[in-house]
Formats: structure tokens, sequence, C-alpha cells
């Protein structure tokens, strides 16, 4: 859980300064059209961390009940 | 069901809407972008989204302006391509007002496009050298009017954010969702004070839980957009600062659900606490911000959204948007309280 947080946030902070070396800079050229993108993705990837804590929950409640039938 | 099959529809137009939609035309600067009064210069005029060529150079007009009283237009203009012209601007020797230099905002009249504006685009010096003025210009021989406003399904065009004013439609919203969400947690608490069950118990947790989630959302997306609009990704903006505190207060709300060994007796303190952290987040959020100046849209007295900020395209899709994303919002905190309700059932089992 922690783990995809971090990510989360060294993509947020991180990666746009990598972006932004060299001559060109990904995140500004075309009107900043990439920041939308880099949105979107983030948004995307929190829905997904989301998704597998529900699934890790699952799985482990599936063992359980696993366990008590046998 | 049908809410869920809603909030799919929304979010996806909000994307598609939202992503598709062209930008007005803009200005994005001129060259050169300063002269000295008195002086004739030929003035570059760059376009953002622009079709200059698709009107002839004699139907389109384009102006330096001070204010209403002061503004020359650009003589013989010259379209170079879709999105560079030039015409030459005859300064008068004097300024509009005493002062050694002033700012004129550039704007620019298409029939088929409509108007653009670059406000602050072009800097004119008073010339201190008498001898050197020659001009014969005047102030407001030929006074901005008769503009084409056009009608269709565009964006505003705004200096500095661009293309990014997208981001409305995304980071905004995650704001709307955790209100929203902390709110059905705060009514799910007060139920539980009044009617102890696990159901309304699970129910409270499970809102505050997905409101959370869109709280930091919502702020790393920020982050994300105010490095290129700001500059920096945090800059202590009395609004982020606000929603950091807001964020840390309902960490704490799990922290305290978690430090009881009775159940029974975490989920009622919980609850207690849950309530005066609602009760913070209005100061947090909608007070606070509007008593300091902010970077956030329109800064100082009013942090959300004036006409300035959106206009009636946008709400076109930032309305939908903000449904669908609220909805999305319920059904994920719907999962979790589904999974409790199991899990639950399964430790009563053994």
């Amino acid at each position: 859980m922690h783990r995809f947080l971090t990510i989360i946030l060294f993509m947020a902070i991180y990666l746009p300064g990598v972006w932004a070396q060299g001559n060109r800079d990904f995140m500004r050229e075309t009107g900043k059209i990439n920041v939308v993108v880099g949105v979107i993705l983030l948004i995307f990837i929190g829905i997904v961390w989301f998704l597998l804590r529900i699934e890790r929950k699952l799985t482990k409640l599936e063992h359980q009940l696993k366990e008590e039938q046998q | 069901m049908w809410w869920k099959a809603l909030s799919v529809v929304l979010v996806v137009y909000s994307l598609l809407a939202g992503m598709l939609a062209p930008l007005k035309p803009g200005i994005t600067r001129t060259n050169p972008e300063t002269a000295k009064s008195g002086q004739t210069v030929t003035v570059q005029v760059f376009g953002y989204n622009s079709f200059y060529t698709r009107s002839a150079a004699n139907e389109l007009r384009v102006w330096l302006e001070y204010d209403s009283l002061h503004a020359l237009a650009g003589q013989d203009i010259k379209i170079l391509s879709d999105t560079s012209l030039e015409a030459s601007f005859l300064f008068p020797p004097d300024l509009p007002n005493a002062s050694t230099s002033v700012l004129l905002n550039a704007i620019l009249d298409h029939p088929k496009d409509g108007v653009s504006l670059l406000p602050g685009a072009f800097e004119l010096v008073k010339n201190t050298d008498t001898a050197a003025v020659a001009g014969s210009g005047a102030w407001n021989r030929n006074p901005v009017g008769d503009l084409h406003v056009i009608k269709d399904f565009t964006f505003p065009y705004r200096n500095v954010i661009y293309e990014s004013i997208r981001n409305t439609y995304y980071h905004v919203p995650m704001w709307f969702a955790l209100m929203f969400l902390f709110l059905a947690s705060v009514i799910s608490s007060a139920r539980y004070l009044r009617n102890p069950t696990l159901e309304n118990d699970r129910r409270a947790s499970a809102y505050a839980e997905t409101g959370l989630f869109f709280g930091l959302m919502g702020l790393v997306t920020g982050m994300l957009w105010a490095h290129y609009a700001w500059g920096r990704a945090w800059s202590n903006d009395i609004k982020q600062l606000m929603t950091a505190v807001a964020l840390l207060i309902y960490f704490a709300y799990f922290i305290l659900r978690r430090s009881f060994d009775e159940p029974e007796k975490g989920a009622r303190l919980a609850a207690v606490y849950n309530i005066f952290a609602f009760a913070s987040l209005i100061p947090l959020l909608y007070i606070v911000p509007r008593m300091f100046a902010s970077l956030h849209p329109g800064a100082t007295g009013n942090p959300a959204f004036g006409s300035q900020d959106l206009d009636n395209t946008m709400r076109l899709v930032f309305y939908p948007a903000i449904i669908g994303w609220t909805l999305l919002g319920f059904w994920m905190a719907q999962l979790r309280i589904r999974y409790q309700r199991l899990e639950d059932r399964v430790m009563d089992l053994e």
C-alpha cells in the first residue's frame, strides 16, 4: 500500500524533472497537453492501486474460507 | 446499478469531450516585445490554434491596446502563416500615462476564428531622446471595436496554462468526490451514534477511506499541474496547506479506529471524531482559503470558480465530470463496504 503511494508521489514530483532535461521539454511542448495526460494517468494508477488493495484483501478472505471448509 | 453505468458514461464523456474539444485561438507572443514611443515598428504576432490564412489580410485586424481610450491598430498586415502575421505600428510620441513605460495588450480579430488576446504582450518605453521622436501616430485613431465573437464548442485560451485548462475536468472533480464521500461518511457516523450497528460503522469507514483516496488523487494531480502552471509542485499555497491539514485529520481517523482493543469502543470514538473532522473540513477547505491570497483561481476573496475561470462550454463538461467521478467514488466505496460485510461474516463463522 505504502509502496504504491510512494510510486505515485515519485511520478508526480520526480518524473517531470527528468522530462524537462535536454533541449526538448516534453511536458511543456504542444501547449502543455502532456500535463493533462499525466494527470489522467495518475488517476488511473490510483484506481488500479485501490483495486489491488481490495483484491489482496479478497484473496486473504478466500484462503480463510477455504481453511474453514477443510 | 443504473448509477454505476451512469458514472462510466459521464466519466467517458468528460474524458472524450475534455480532451477532444479544441482551445480557442490565442496569441502566444509578439516579436519584438518592446519598442520606444515615436517609433514605427513592424511587429510579428504569433498565434496558437489560429488559422490566419483562412481569411484575407484586409479582414484581419490587430491592435496594441492600453485601455479603451488608448489603442493602436496595426497597418499593412501581412499573413505569414496560419500562426504568424506581421503588422506595422506607428507609436505616438507620448505614452497614455505619465510613467516611463506601459504594457500593451495584443488583440487580434479574425472573422472566422474570433477574437484572441494576450494581456501585457508588448512593452512601450518612453523615448527620452525628443529629437529622435518623429512619429506622427496618435492613440485611438482606429479604436478596438466590431469584434467577432464566435460561439462554438471550444475551451478558453489562457496564457501560461494553455491546454492544461482541461485539468479542470480531472483534478477538480476529485475534490468534489471527496466532499460528497466525506459527507456520506459523517452521515453514517451520525447514524451509528443513534443506532450502533456494524453496518453503519462499515459505511462510515469505507466512505471516509474512499474520500481520502480522492483527496490524495486531488493532491497528487494538483502537484503535477502546479509544477507546470505555477513553477513548483508545492508552493505553500493556502489551499494546498489547508487540504494537507484536512487530509491529515482524516488519516488520524483511521489511526484512532484501530487503536482500541474493543472494536465497539473504537467505532464509537471514531464516529464522534468523524463528526468533528467533517466540521473542521468546512473552514479548512472553504473559509480559510478565502481569507488569504492564493494561487488558485479567484485568489483573494473566492478561491472557487467564477465566470472568468469557467465559461459555458467548460460547464458542459465540468458538471457531468463532477457527477461522474462522484458516482464512481460511491461505486468504489460500495465495493469496500461489501468486502467488509463478507469479512465480518467470515469472522463470525470462526
